[in-house]
């Protein structure tokens, strides 16, 4: 459906400027600076050469099939610029500029306007107002960044839609530090044609994508959303972030209901019944989407705990089983059979009970055999692995270890500090094992699974 | 044409055809010589002008046999002498929730959960679903808000927490076979015991 959105093979810049501060600049340039494969045509009447590529003064003038026209032109350009993309049979048109319908009642006729010259075409429209797409796998980014200022993540299994732009790329940015990846980004803007409900049936179906998370802050259309979403959700898990939680924006009622009901009430009951996952930050959202993009869902809530810093363990233990400032699951509550095994595998001032401390003269091996260990354990349906490799008998190939274990009962681990912690992090986000640099990212990524792995069981059970 | 409120008997006699227990009773003018309803009683306004009967000291609760009805009957009807007035029994006490439905402008038609009282006003302890709902929802329902202990025996409280997903399913499927003519639904307080869930009071606006 939008492959020739993500995958485009050809690229036209409406508005291509070989003055660099124009956004038709900094478009062409980022193009090639992500050596970006497909065909890129500048169109600009004006100009001969941009970055070395041949310009064409009009898009009718291209003697080639476009995928895809990224229109950076002033708002009240744009309706033309539309119409010639319609006229070349375009397929997508991402437009740029603001001042439409975010302005007033002026920039709204104009976003009419685009949308009767595409009204029955095979042309879509991303946006007005967006910073547009950004696609590891084709290296197509059509944002606005400077390289120099701005990271960009690689690619991934997280398909990211956001509703706002700058919250998008920043977000994608910090996420860059810790390695973790995208499949897609797609910022909705004004979003007066493509939205949400058709990219989540997109991403559904899209091998590549393992999760998908969404910064929204109004539903184009609810009950679309929620049918679209709950159909979805057995296929892939869903993030959202939903902004305006404090608003109330409720309807004058005069019966009770409406006076207990807030938008935002509603919206929480809403994504619940979908299966969806709501985050509270965009740190959560991402968090969230990579731990589910990574692993199982979980299917009970005991979990065990392994570290070799006891603080960890208690302090962890107080977070997984509280119910304020905490996730109020269990802590698993070990057989015999495990804390004798364990025993004899760990020095005799170590905690072979939950949670489980290896202490300062844990090895990589100790790990392995207790990670072996609590996999036979039936009282046991998650771990949670701190993998400290500051002290000496802990080395890095304890990361094979947790990869090894990524096939056993679902596993979230916890790296902290940051030198060797940061650069074990980077590799256990190469290999696709969620790890988090801190304890309480940890916690909150367990109980996520959980929550998935409840929801699917539940629905199972009860739903119809 | 203007939404209209429904009479408290009309809405009960529809609870009633969806096997949703109500309090037995009667809508009368002036007071008979004998009612067919054990005592003790509940004597209500039935107005639809009047939405919130207890506000304008519509209901006198716990009247405890005919002469006390008879007399408070009077103090009523000069109250309210236009009005017609609805005689029920008096349930014995439970936990009070409320259900309702509201039509949210982004997602239409929700249901609602919560415990009765000023508490949930107070901390808007109150879980919503889109309508229809199935019996997961419902469950989900009453997990979800923060009382939930309270359907699960806390301090040996017996309550029958499988009438309330029963009722919330079937406030789900009235709501559904209206066709998006209920515009809110207040059923307020619900008294839940150990022997099922009753619906004390409901108010209903429809869209015509």
């Amino acid at each position: 459906m939008f492959d020739h959105l993500l995958n485009p093979r050809s690229i036209a810049i409406i508005g291509a400027s070989s003055d660099e501060k124009k956004i038709g600049n900094v478009v062409v340039k980022n193009l090639i600076y992500f050596n970006y494969s497909g065909r890129i045509y500048p169109v600009n009447p004006k100009s001969e050469k941009i970055y070395g590529l041949k310009t064409y003064p009009s898009i009718e003038d291209i003697n080639d099939e476009i995928d895809l026209a990224i229109i950076t032109l002033s708002a009240p350009l744009v309706p033309d610029a539309v119409e010639a993309c319609v006229k070349k049979n375009v397929k997508y048109v991402i437009v740029i500029a603001g001042g439409f319908s975010e302005t007033g009642e002026k920039g709204a006729e104009l976003e009419r306007e685009i949308l009767q010259k595409i009204n029955g075409t095979n042309t879509r429209i991303i946006g007005p107002n967006t910073v547009g797409i950004y696609v590891p796998r084709s290296n197509v980014s059509t944002a606005l960044t400077l390289p120099e200022r701005t990271a960009l993540p690689g690619d991934g299994k997280i398909a990211f839609i956001s509703q706002s732009g700058a919250l998008g790329l920043l977000t994608m940015d910090t996420i860059s530090e810790y390695g973790t990846g995208i499949s897609a980004f797609i910022n909705l803007g004004n979003r007066i044609d493509l939205s949400e409900n058709e990219l989540l049936k997109y991403f559904e179906n899209d091998e590549k994508t393992g999760s998908i998370v969404l910064y929204i802050e109004n539903f184009k259309d609810g009950r679309e959303f929620y049918k679209v979403a709950k159909e979805t959700i057995l296929k892939k898990p869903i993030v959202v972030l939903k902004s305006g939680r404090t608003s109330e924006g409720a309807k004058a009622a005069s019966l009770h209901t409406g006076a207990l009901s807030s938008n935002d009430a509603i919206t929480d009951g809403v994504l619940r019944q979908a299966g969806i996952i709501r985050a509270y930050s965009e740190t959560e959202l991402m968090d969230y989407g990579k731990v589910l993009a990574y692993q199982r869902p979980l299917f009970g809530d005991r979990i065990a705990i392994i570290t070799t810093a006891g603080g960890l363990g208690v302090i962890t233990a107080d977070y997984l089983v509280s119910e304020n400032n905490g996730v109020g699951m269990k802590l698993a509550n070990l057989s015999e059979e495990t804390k004798k095994k364990i025993k004899e595998n760990i020095v005799p001032f170590g905690s072979a009970e939950n949670p489980i401390d290896l202490t300062a003269d844990g090895s990589t091996e100790q790990y392995s055999r207790v990670l072996e260990i609590l996999n036979y354990d039936q009282n046991v349906d998650g771990i949670i692995v701190y993998a400290l490799f500051q002290t000496a008998k802990v080395d890095e190939t304890l990361i094979d270890v947790l990869e090894k274990y990524m096939k056993g009962k679902p596993m979230v681990v916890g790296i902290l500090g940051s030198k060797i912690g940061k650069r074990m992090i980077l590799e256990a986000e190469r290999r696709g094992i969620p790890a988090f640099p801190s304890m309480e990212r940890t916690v909150k990524a367990i109980k996520v699974l959980y929550m998935r792995g409840k929801y699917l069981k539940g629905r199972n059970k009860y739903g119809k | 044409m203007e939404n209209r409120i429904l009479e408290e008997k009309e809405v009960k006699d529809l609870l009633s055809r969806y096997g949703i227990r109500v309090p037995k009773g009667i809508v009368v003018k002036n007071l008979p010589d004998k009612i067919d309803i054990d005592f003790p009683v509940v004597l209500k306004v039935s107005d639809p002008g009047i939405l919130h009967k207890s506000d304008v000291g519509g209901v006198i609760l716990n009247i405890k046999d005919f002469d006390e009805l008879n007399e408070k009957f009077s103090i009523m009807k000069k109250k309210f002498p236009e009005s017609k007035f609805l005689i029920e029994s008096m349930e014995k006490p439970g936990i009070e929730v409320i259900v309702g439905v509201i039509k949210d402008k982004t997602f239409g038609e929700s249901i609602m959960f919560g415990l009765g009282g000023i508490f949930t006003e107070l901390y808007r302890d109150v879980s919503f679903r889109l309508i229809p709902i199935d019996e997961y929802d419902a469950r989900e329902m009453i997990n979800e808000i923060k009382a939930r202990k309270i359907f699960d025996g806390f301090r040996n409280i017996k309550v029958d927490k499988e009438s309330v997903i029963d009722l919330l399913l079937k406030v789900s499927r009235l709501v559904m076979d209206m066709g998006g003519k209920v515009d809110q639904l207040d059923l307020n307080p619900v008294i839940v015991r150990d022997d099922g869930s009753v619906v004390v009071d409901a108010k209903m606006v429809v869209i015509p």
